[in-house]
């Protein structure tokens, strides 16, 4: 049971940083946008819907999801809660190596804060 | 600047999403005690609360705001920088909703608040976009 939790809990963090990078390649991919008018936004939509990248990002956050579900279902939010704080760390990695954006030390060191300290609130 | 402005109004959003909903939920809550039996009526009560509504309206404005921010710029600085949400849901939940943060969570949320603010520090780096990277 330990190690299906665990299993289960690294899938869920795996899946919701994935879906951040994945939702941020597609974004890239269809370009910086600039007009913010409805209907110039809903064509923005309709291109980030039919970017692959995009649909991954959100199968990627729907496994996330229903992983969060299924563990809630057999172990408590104190457990699961904590374990999501590593997404901020997951993600910037990520964003270095497959985004290759470029992290700084100091921007890794701010990343590492905001972990440990996402990590004391879900844990008080 | 024009980062941090969207990031900051997706904050904003996202803070008073999760408070509309909270508020909607104890609605809700106290409804379902009172009448436990009746379930029909308690989902018409959710879907006609405007507490919800203006809380899922909130939260998709969140994810739009973010969404488009990623067009321009990095994930590893839009990110973290999100995160201060926590540090305004913590003062807006002890403040409007009157309930007790322990010290413990207080540290932790400056915490978020000091890695937010290094983050932020480095707003100014090269973006991938800039270094002609494919993403």
């Amino acid at each position: 049971m330990i190690g299906l939790t665990i299993g289960l809990i690294a899938l869920m963090v795996i899946a919701d940083a994935a879906s951040d990078v994945l939702v941020a390649r597609a974004m890239k991919q269809i370009g910086e946008v600039t007009n913010f008018r409805p209907r110039a936004l809903l064509k923005t939509l309709g291109r980030m819907f039919r970017t692959p990248s995009f649909g991954a990002g959100i199968s990627a956050a729907a496994i996330h999801f229903f992983t969060f579900l299924t563990l809630l279902s057999f172990v408590g939010l104190s457990y699961v809660f904590p374990a999501t704080a590593l997404v901020y760390v997951l993600a910037t990695a990520g964003a270095q190596v497959i985004l290759k954006e470029h992290v700084s030390l100091r921007r890794w060191a701010g990343v590492c804060l905001v972990c440990a300290g996402m990590l004391l609130v879900s844990v008080s | 600047m024009k980062t941090l402005l969207f990031l900051a109004v997706a904050v904003v959003a996202q803070a008073a999403g999760n408070i509309c909903l909270s508020l909607g939920m104890r609605h809700l809550a106290a409804a379902f005690s009172a009448d436990s039996e009746h379930w029909g009526a308690l989902a018409l009560l959710a879907l006609t609360s405007p507490w919800l509504w203006a809380g899922a309206a909130l939260l998709a404005t969140f994810t739009l705001l973010f969404t488009l921010v990623l067009s321009w710029t990095d994930l590893s600085l839009a990110l973290p920088v999100i995160s201060v949400e926590i540090v305004v849901n913590v003062a807006l939940a002890g403040w409007l909703l009157g309930e007790s943060i322990s010290p413990l969570h207080w540290l932790g949320t400056i915490l978020v608040a000091a890695g937010v603010a290094l983050v932020v520090g480095t707003a100014q780096d090269k973006t991938s976009l800039d270094q002609g990277q494919p993403a």
